[in-house]
């Protein structure tokens, strides 16, 4: 799961940065209104977390340009301006979440897990893949019942199966859903990365669909 | 309506009244004085005539002294005291007179020396009537002595005619200055109504149907007009300003303070607990003074209105998406046409935070209604939740006392919109809902 933070207060992205990552996100940080907007108009984004109170371009203004263009993907805004006027124009520009500073991470954590679920059509934070289970809560992944052993960008690989689990998910997709912007993007990494949790859960979960890509799935289930 | 100051209308029209009374009334004397004189020159230009006349047809007869040589025409003269006489008077008393004086005579009056000009005199006549005498004095060739000529007309016809001038003036000169009066008031009807119209202006302004005063108006009052116009504006602007302000300050205090909960979070020290109680108690400070400030910039503004259904929907969207999993059912109820008399942005945060304190505590729906009732309109938010027993109603209304801490916000939203409601003079009150829980009824003033 990709995440795109913008936000100018240096200190209040570093902070976010570092809580969503220790969740098991990927994180890209923009620090004003231009940047964001291209971010998020250019790279698929699985849910963005937005200032209002931004340099260069309104966190409205940046918004609704995403919705004019068609991006779709859930957002949360994150700002100082509480008034009910704000909240209005912000769900009204088509934010999906708002959330008033100051905040507490756990609580931005715990939108940004029900705008995850929502967006991905799942209604509780508890997601099941025949012997698979998915705490979107505690990012924790088990297999019968018994935990499995997750590094960061394992978790992050089959929490985005999981969540999209019974559809075929190119390689691009996957490298553009699990990686920051900056990271050397090598999409055979990815088939490492399958490799391993085949070999932590079960094999046959994880079905390659050739010249397209994975899909998760519980074998023989029609 | 009445007004100290009187009546501006009432003012000019008294004023040209009064002058067109003087006017009138000095144009009557003016006018009955001349024909007067007009009538009575002419009484007098007869009056000498006939007394040519009488001195023409005189002749004298040496044994029985004056007599006419031919009766004058007038029959007048011949009918007794028919008001118009004639008489010849010697160096000892009359010595020939009309018929008509019976045997009255013409009293003797002082005349100018023999052979000058008539001279004319008013006196009683043989009946007491007010007679025009005219006289002339005249010596008559082998005659001694001078003689005095007389003759007299009924002065009543003239007095007559002057009193029936005088009344026929005096109605017609009341007629022109009633007339005067009406085409005056009409006037300043006319005159005044751009003044009505600046004040209908200023209603609707009032009234919130309009900001400005707008149109053109009479080069008189259009600089007045201008000046409303510049001092609404300036005001405006004045409170945007502060508004803008009290926005900057929430925004950059609001940030950092998220850093501060944040840094504390991550920490398990007894800095960090104290850190996030204080940090916790500055929002709350944060949040009370600054809805404070803003509102109390926009209260009692001139003008202000907006209408409360969009409001109420916009609220309902935005509190059905952020609360979509609780699958709480909001109904509204708005009766047509309601208008608050206040800026939107403080209805919007009044309502939002009745909304959203509903939405946190109803089971699974909540009924808003808002109705116009006498002292302004009513908002009833009531939710189905476990209520609030009596005796913390009016904690959360004054100190807006935190009831749970697991609910997210600062614990102050009831307390705030008692204190904005306040502030336009509406109230707040916390009572049984009929469907279970809590009832706030929110009054606010109410936009004509």
């Amino acid at each position: 799961m990709r995440l795109l933070v913008v936000e100018d207060d240096k200190d209040l992205a570093r902070q976010l940065r570092g809580a969503l990552g220790d969740a098991g996100y990927a994180v890209d940080l923009a620090h004003d209104g231009e940047e964001g907007h291209f971010l998020g108009d250019t790279e698929p984004y699985d849910a963005v977390i937005l200032d209002l109170g931004l340099p260069e371009l309104d966190g409205i203004t940046v918004l609704q340009r995403w919705r004019e263009a068609g991006r779709v993907m859930p957002v949360l805004i994150l700002t100082a301006r509480d008034r009910w006027s704000d909240k209005v124009s912000g769900i009204d520009a088509g934010a999906d979440d708002y959330l008033a500073k100051p905040f507490h991470m756990e609580e931005m954590l715990a939108r940004i897990r029900a705008l995850l679920r929502r967006a991905a059509g799942h209604a509780s934070n508890e997601i099941q893949c025949g012997p698979l289970r998915l705490d979107i809560a505690a990012a924790k992944v088990s297999l019968d019942g018994q935990a499995v052993s997750l590094t960061a960008l394992e978790f992050r690989l089959l929490s985005y199966l999981m969540h999209h689990q019974g559809k075929v998910i190119s390689r691009t997709e996957l490298v553009e859903h699990l990686y920051e912007q900056d990271f050397d993007k090598d999409s055979n990494t990815i088939e490492v990365f399958v490799g391993r949790l085949r070999r932590k859960t079960r094999a046959e979960l994880i079905e390659t669909v050739r010249g397209l890509g994975y899909r998760l799935a519980v074998p023989d289930a029609g | 309506m009445p007004a100290k100051g009187g009546s501006l209308r009432l003012r000019l029209i008294a004023m040209a009244a009064l002058w067109c009374a003087v006017a009138l009334i000095a144009a009557w004397a003016v006018l009955s004085a001349l024909f007067a004189d007009q009538v009575r020159r002419g009484f007098d230009g007869n009056l000498a005539a006939q007394l040519e006349g009488v001195i023409a047809a005189s002749e004298w007869r040496d044994e029985g002294g004056p007599s006419l040589r031919r009766p004058l025409p007038d029959p007048r003269f011949q009918q007794p005291l028919s008001g118009w006489y004639w008489q010849i008077s010697g160096p000892d008393g009359p010595v020939l007179r009309s018929r008509s004086l019976w045997d009255g005579t013409l009293p003797a009056t002082e005349s100018s020396p023999a052979g000058g000009g008539i001279s004319y005199d008013d006196v009683a006549g043989p009946n007491g009537a007010g007679l025009r005498l005219a006289a002339r004095s005249l010596t008559l060739t082998g005659v001694e002595g001078a003689f005095l000529f007389q003759l007299a007309g009924d002065s009543a016809a003239v007095a007559a005619d002057i009193a029936r001038f005088d009344r026929l003036l005096a109605v017609a000169l009341a007629i022109l200055g009633l007339g005067l009066i009406a085409a005056m008031v009409l006037q300043v009807q006319i005159g005044l109504r751009p003044l009505a119209r600046i004040g209908r202006a200023l209603g609707d302004i009032r009234a919130g149907r309009a900001d400005r005063l707008q149109g053109a108006f009479p080069s008189e009052i259009q600089p007045l007009a201008d000046e409303i116009d510049t001092l609404l504006g300036h005001q405006a602007a004045v409170i945007s300003r502060a508004r803008a302000h009290a926005g900057d300050l929430a925004h950059a205090l609001k940030t950092p303070l998220a850093v501060l909960t944040n840094e504390a979070d991550q920490n398990k020290g007894a800095l960090a607990r104290h850190v996030r109680h204080q940090v916790v108690e500055m929002r709350r400070q944060v949040d009370r003074h600054l809805s404070r400030a803003r509102t109390a910039a926009a209260a009692g503004v001139l003008g202000a209105r907006c209408d409360i259904t969009p409001v109420l929907e916009g609220l309902v969207r935005v509190l059905n998406r952020l609360h979509q999993e609780r699958g709480v059912t909001i109904n509204l109820d708005v009766a047509d046409h309601l208008a608050f008399a206040g800026e939107e942005e403080d209805l919007q945060e009044m309502l939002g935070n009745l909304l959203e304190n509903a939405c946190q505590w109803a089971k699974s729906s909540i009924m808003v209604t808002a109705t116009a009732q006498e002292n302004g309109v009513l908002f009833a938010i009531d939710d189905d939740g476990p209520g609030l027993p009596p005796a913390q109603r009016e904690e959360v209304l004054n100190r807006g006392a935190r009831l749970d801490e697991s609910k997210p916000g600062s614990g102050l939203g009831l307390a705030i919109v008692a204190d904005m409601a306040a502030l336009y003079q509406g109230e707040l009150s916390l009572r049984d809902a009929a469907m279970g829980g809590l009832s706030a009824r929110l009054t606010l003033p109410l936009a004509p």
